[in-house]
């Protein structure tokens, strides 16, 4: 059947997540772009409410209500401050790394400190981009080399989402040279192992709370049991990793859309200028009609592919579906980020210039919404991606992923 | 109940079935029809009668077709009706197969829903009752006539006069553009006892092939829906009977009257998008296997990177246009006020249909522009631009969609 209500339970829990966001995220988030970062006490009352192990199976340790419950959850969070959902404590990207990447065993072991007390103060990783393409060949420049010892990482990441906070990695590094983009391999690694620096904090467009950095490794020696091999397809596991986590970023996209269209319409609705609300002059009213199509439209796609995962999880994980949840994934994210941007420059001009002036959240909107387009994967990246699975041609990792040698983006 | 989107067994199998006949039966036939400019009738009969076994008035009469006690009623005995997501899913698949079969099917058409909505019981059986005999009777269709050579969008600005003459109305005035309009058994005409009263002065009236003073004028020749007959409608002193009145003088003593003729949209424009989003599939698929044949996909060269790329915007510009007509059936199937997501559907699912069959061209090539045998790419992109048109126009859609969103707003 084809259903857009939501369960009571769901219903339930984003009604206290949507106060959380009003009343706790939105009034203060100046002061978390300022300080860079979301106070612990307010990541506290985020993990209390359970976020951030939402979408990830019971079988490895999350919450096990499902990516539709996740992407509700996230849209919430992301209308109070788009930034909050990647600055919570947690496991983040690194959570969908080792549900797609590992064995069970593995992803319930990586994931057991996000379970535990303490769980907010606790941040994963991945490390998956570079600063510049390898010149000579295909693939990344960071390799893993066998020894008796397990593999010996060197290289450099960059763009990496909470680099800086995370104690646990997933870090990629080319195994295969020749083998190009075809000869990646994932490992865990901790913060605290021997050879890894962390590196300076970058300043970026938007998104300020959220920590942008990097990661450094000389020598990194991790045992053979941190390789994690996807399951036998380590490339078709490597997509649906992007994927799944795209979805996530698309609902933020969502969330993000829906709050720089709200303060707009309010806006419109209050400004006045020849002699009337500025919403009654159909330039702007076809405006504010527009981004509001972006929104629903945006929120029915991320929903469609959330419901797709769901699917996929409750199944036998069958090419088939996974097929299906990448080609919904790709829609949702390349229309969400688009939509969004344009919601946040909508919004901007129509406050005119009062909309150019920090007094008002919509310039932030405007900024995260560009900053937010370069996480996870792009939307470029993402219509590679669907327009192979609608061909029906092999997924190309080189040409549907975000790397230095395309368009790099914060993973 | 749940976020969801998979059909159930039976649905899966209805719509593989109507899917079937799309490609197989209706498709290879829309350029002949395209040419000839019409559907033969003895195809049309057994289309209808389908529509009828698959126990669903909607393909015939433009769906939409529940009155709300109707739907309440019937609710409180199944629970939420189907009705309106099953049309969307048909009509996207019939649409695909081909764009103007739908609106040439026989029954009451876009004249159905204000009969329903604003008839009395004895008009509903009178009117209704015609369409009964699928088998034997000559096929017969209704329309609806509300556009005038000088009111197309402003509705209120319809200048077909009715004034009350015994027991008749007299109507004088043009209507123009009216589906189905010369073959149809009747058309709901709307007309004004007095322009200067604005909405509160219209009245809709069901008039008769045969009533003395109504007339056809010319059949229009279109860009493309070219199967579906286009008319115009002459009324000189044309003569209606009082008891063809919609509702009856009671009704509108309020502005119901008007606003009986817009709800029409609500439920009609779903099915709209609806089809826009096939027309739309049509084209995308069609430039997907194109792609597919006449690329060298394993030796790709980066301009194939800027078609795939094309190719995706197209596919999810009509997925998002899918979900939200999706979402507006759904709503209207649970009972839920719909005007605004209605009109939603229907301004993004034109918009991105349109984008399809022109990118899907572009794709294409050369090649594309080509009417040969088989070959429909270019009678899609003819056949498209009307669905941004007709039910509101994009900008029509837009101002119904402010006037939900911003304050206060009553009129530009
Ligand atoms: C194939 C076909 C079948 C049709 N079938 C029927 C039928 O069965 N019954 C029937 O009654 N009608 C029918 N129509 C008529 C159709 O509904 C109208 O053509 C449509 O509503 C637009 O009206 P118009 O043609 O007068 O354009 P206009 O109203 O003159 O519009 C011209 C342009 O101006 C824009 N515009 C108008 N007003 C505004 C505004 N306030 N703000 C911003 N922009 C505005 C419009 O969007 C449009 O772009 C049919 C039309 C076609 C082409």
């Amino acid at each position: 059947m084809i259903s857009f209500e939501p369960t009571e339970d769901q219903k339930l829990m984003v009604e206290s997540v949507a106060g959380f966001a009003r009343n706790t995220l939105r009034p203060r988030i100046r002061e978390f772009e300022k300080e860079r970062g979301v106070s612990e006490a307010v990541r506290k009352t985020a993990h209390e409410l359970g976020l951030g192990l939402v979408g990830l199976p019971e079988s490895v340790g999350g919450a096990g209500l499902g990516m539709t419950t996740a992407v509700l959850l996230e849209e919430e969070v992301a209308w109070g401050d788009p930034a909050a959902g990647f600055a919570f404590g947690g496991p983040g990207a690194f959570g969908f790394a080792v549900l797609e990447l590992g064995t069970p065993e593995q992803a319930t072991a990586a994931l057991a400190p996000f379970t535990a007390d303490g769980g907010h103060a606790r941040f994963g990783a991945v490390a998956w981009g570079e600063p510049k393409p390898n010149r000579d060949r295909a693939g990344f420049t960071t390799t893993a080399k066998k020894t008796d010892a397990g593999w010996t990482i060197d290289g450099t990441k960059s763009y990496v989402v909470n680099a800086d906070r995370a104690e646990h990695f997933v870090v990629f590094a080319q195994v295969d040279a020749a083998a190009g983009w075809r000869g990646l391999g994932a490992f865990l690694v901790d913060k605290s192992a021997k050879g890894l620096k962390v590196l300076a904090r970058e300043t970026t467009l938007g998104l300020d709370a959220v920590s942008f950095g990097g990661i450094e490794l000389t020598s990194v020696v991790v045992p053979d049991s941190a390789r994690l091999l996807g399951g036998g397809d380590f490339d078709a596991a490597l997509v649906r990793f992007f994927a799944r986590h795209a979805v996530i970023v698309a609902a933020r996209g969502v969330g993000l859309s829906r709050a720089a269209f709200d303060v707009t319409r309010e806006y419109v609705d209050n400004r006045k200028a020849f002699g009337k609300p500025i919403g009654h002059f159909q330039a702007v009213a076809f405006t504010v009609a527009d981004r509001a199509m972006d929104v629903d439209a945006g929120r029915g796609l991320v929903w469609r592919a959330a419901a797709a995962w769901d699917a996929y999880d409750a199944g036998d994980r069958n090419a088939n579906d996974a097929k299906e949840c990448l080609l919904r994934s790709a829609h949702a994210i390349a229309f969400v980020h688009e939509a969004a941007m344009r919601c946040g420059d909508d919004g901007v001009q129509l406050h005119g210039g009062a909309g150019f002036m920090r007094d008002f959240p919509v310039e932030k909107f405007m900024r995260d919404a560009k900053q937010i387009g370069l996480c996870g994967m792009t939307a470029e990246h993402a219509d590679q991606l669907a327009g192979a699975v609608a061909l029906g041609v092999a997924i190309d990792p080189g040409l549907v992923l975000p790397t230095p040698e395309t368009q790099n983006a914060f993973v | 109940m749940a976020i969801e989107f998979s059909l159930g067994k039976k649905q899966l199998e209805t719509r593989e079935g109507i899917r079937g006949l799309a490609k197989n039966v209706i498709r290879p036939q829309a350029l002949a029809w395209d040419r000839a400019g019409g559907i033969p009738e003895e195809f049309l009969r057994n289309m209808a009668r389908l529509a009828t076994s698959m126990g669903s008035n909607a393909m015939r009469s433009g769906l939409g077709d529940e009155t709300e006690e109707e739907k309440r009623e019937a609710e409180k005995k199944r629970g939420p009706s189907g009705t309106n997501l099953f049309g969307v899913l048909a009509s996207e698949e019939l649409a695909w197969g081909d764009a103007g079969l739908l609106l040439c099917l026989p029954g009451p058409g876009l004249g159905g829903p204000p009969v329903r909505g604003s008839g009395t019981a004895e008009q509903k059986k009178r009117f209704f009752g015609m369409f009964e005999d699928l088998d034997n009777a000559p096929l017969k269709w209704g329309a609806y006539g509300l556009t005038e050579p000088n009111a197309g969008s402003d509705v209120s600005g319809i200048r077909t006069s009715c004034r009350k003459d015994g027991r008749h109305w007299v109507l004088n005035g043009r209507k123009c553009y009216i589906t189905n309009g010369a073959r149809a058994v009747w058309t709901v005409i709307f007309a004004t006892i007095d322009p200067a009263l604005g909405r509160a002065g219209h009245r809709a009236f069901v008039v008769e092939k045969g009533t003395p003073g109504f007339g056809v004028g010319r059949i229009e020749e279109k860009m493309g829906l070219r199967a579906s007959e286009t008319a115009e409608l002459v009324l000189e002193d044309c003569r209606v009977p009082e008891e063809n009145l919609l509702g009856g003088e009671e009704k509108y003593v309020s502005k119901e009257g008007f606003m009986t003729a817009m709800k029409t949209f609500d439920n009609t424009r779903p099915l709209v998008a609806a089809m826009a989003c096939g027309i739309g599939r049509a084209a995308y698929e069609y430039a997907c296997d194109f792609v597919k044949d006449n690329y060298v996909l394993s030796r790709p060269i980066p301009r194939y990177a800027a078609i795939v790329e094309r190719l995706a915007k197209v596919g999810r510009s009509l997925e998002a246009a899918r979900s939200l007509t999706w979402r507006a059936a759904w709503m209207a199937d649970n009972g839920l006020a719909n005007a605004k997501e209605a009109s939603m559907s229907k301004a993004m699912a034109g918009q991105a249909a349109i984008k399809a069959c022109i990118e899907a061209l572009e794709n294409c090539g050369a090649e594309g522009s080509i009417a040969r045998d088989h070959q429909l790419l270019e009678k899609w992109f003819r056949d498209i631009k009307v669905y941004d048109i007709f039910e509101g126009t994009g900008a029509i859609q837009r101002i119904v969609i402010s006037k939900r969103l911003i304050s206060d707003l009553k009129s530009f």
